[in-house]
């Protein structure tokens, strides 16, 4: 969808540093309100950094769509 | 050297009044945002007014626009999408004429302030969660829990999917937002070292052909930019409504 290889490399880039982002930031404000320290920050820190990559993967076309079966599962269920 | 940054300074044209210590103003930014709204009115209202059967130059402009984004919508969420169509018709006709109007020497490019398009990110994520859950109720949960995963993994895979899902008004906004901004530095670095260049002397003149050819090409990409911009976010808040609309399929 996106017409100049920038600009695609730029859209897989974003999805992956937000989700670092998000991770990061939801862990250390869990840590700042639950008072664990660091371990809130490491874990979804992690978290996020998978979820970063499942956005990667996701715009490239390599893993289905939120809410899908995975392939072979999809095929499973056409035989069904 | 000029200041390559000094194109994006807020500033404030007139105050309209304060709300506590705060001072709301008229800014340059609050300016280009009613000139790009009076923009798209005079596109769609003053120019369809005379409905011709064989449209003109300007109503086949306002016309292929509808079109266009109709076909996006329908691709990518489906007939029921089309119920969001004005919305993200706005959405993208904003943007677009906004990042065009920015592109004009002198002119303030809006979406290069990362609130501007946070805000919009933010409104089109919330709409998802809040219409997700009005009409599907508990089923819009089903987005974070992927069918035919094992129970022994389902915890981490659910927690995944949920900061995946969080991720997205972050890549949806920083993504306009950090294009614009790089392309209108580009521009400015390359247009100083012209008077840079030319400042020496003779030399200097002939060397200054080169960033000068450079920023002819560079004006083009830009234009590209930001109608390329502004599809891409309006596409990415089809597909997000997409799983507001449904969910798990």
């Amino acid at each position: 969808m996106d017409s100049s290889a920038f600009a695609r490399g730029f859209r897989l880039s974003t999805e992956l540093i937000g989700g670092v982002i998000v991770g990061g930031g939801l862990g250390w404000l869990a840590d700042s309100w639950l008072g664990t320290k660091p371990w809130a920050f490491i874990v979804l820190l992690m978290l996020g950094f998978v979820g970063g990559v499942l956005n990667v993967m996701r715009s490239a076309g390599l893993a289905p769509p939120a809410g899908q079966a995975g392939q072979e599962q999809q095929e499973k269920t056409d035989r069904d | 050297m000029e200041d390559p940054i000094h194109q994006f300074q807020i500033e404030n044209l007139f105050t309209i009044g304060h709300i506590g210590p705060y001072e709301i103003a008229f800014t340059n930014s609050a300016a280009f945002m009613l000139a790009t709204v009076l923009v798209i009115c005079a596109l769609l209202l003053l120019f369809t007014r005379k409905d011709g059967l064989v449209p003109g130059r300007m109503q086949s402009l306002a016309e292929l626009s509808y079109e266009f984004m109709a076909k996006t919508v329908r691709d990518s969420a489906g007939t029921e999408g089309m119920k969001f169509f004005p919305f993200i018709f706005s959405l993208f006709m904003f943007i677009l004429v906004s990042n065009l109007l920015g592109s004009v020497p002198y002119g303030f490019t809006i979406s290069s302030h990362i609130i501007i398009t946070v805000a919009m990110a933010l409104f089109v994520f919330l709409t998802v969660i809040f219409y997700g859950f009005y009409k599907n109720g508990p089923r819009f949960l089903k987005l974070f829990v992927p069918s035919g995963i094992p129970i022994y993994i389902l915890p981490l895979v659910s927690a995944i999917e949920v900061l995946s899902f969080f991720s997205r008004p972050v890549s949806h906004s920083v993504r306009l937002f950090a294009n614009m901004l790089a392309g209108h530095i580009t521009m400015k670095v390359f247009a100083s070292f012209i008077t840079m260049l030319g400042a020496i002397g003779l030399v200097g003149w002939f060397g200054a052909v080169l960033p000068f050819g450079l920023i002819v090409a560079l004006t083009g990409l830009e234009i590209l930019v930001a109608v390329l911009q502004a599809y891409v976010f309006a596409i990415l808040t089809c597909i997000y409504l997409n799983d507001a609309l449904h969910p798990g399929h």
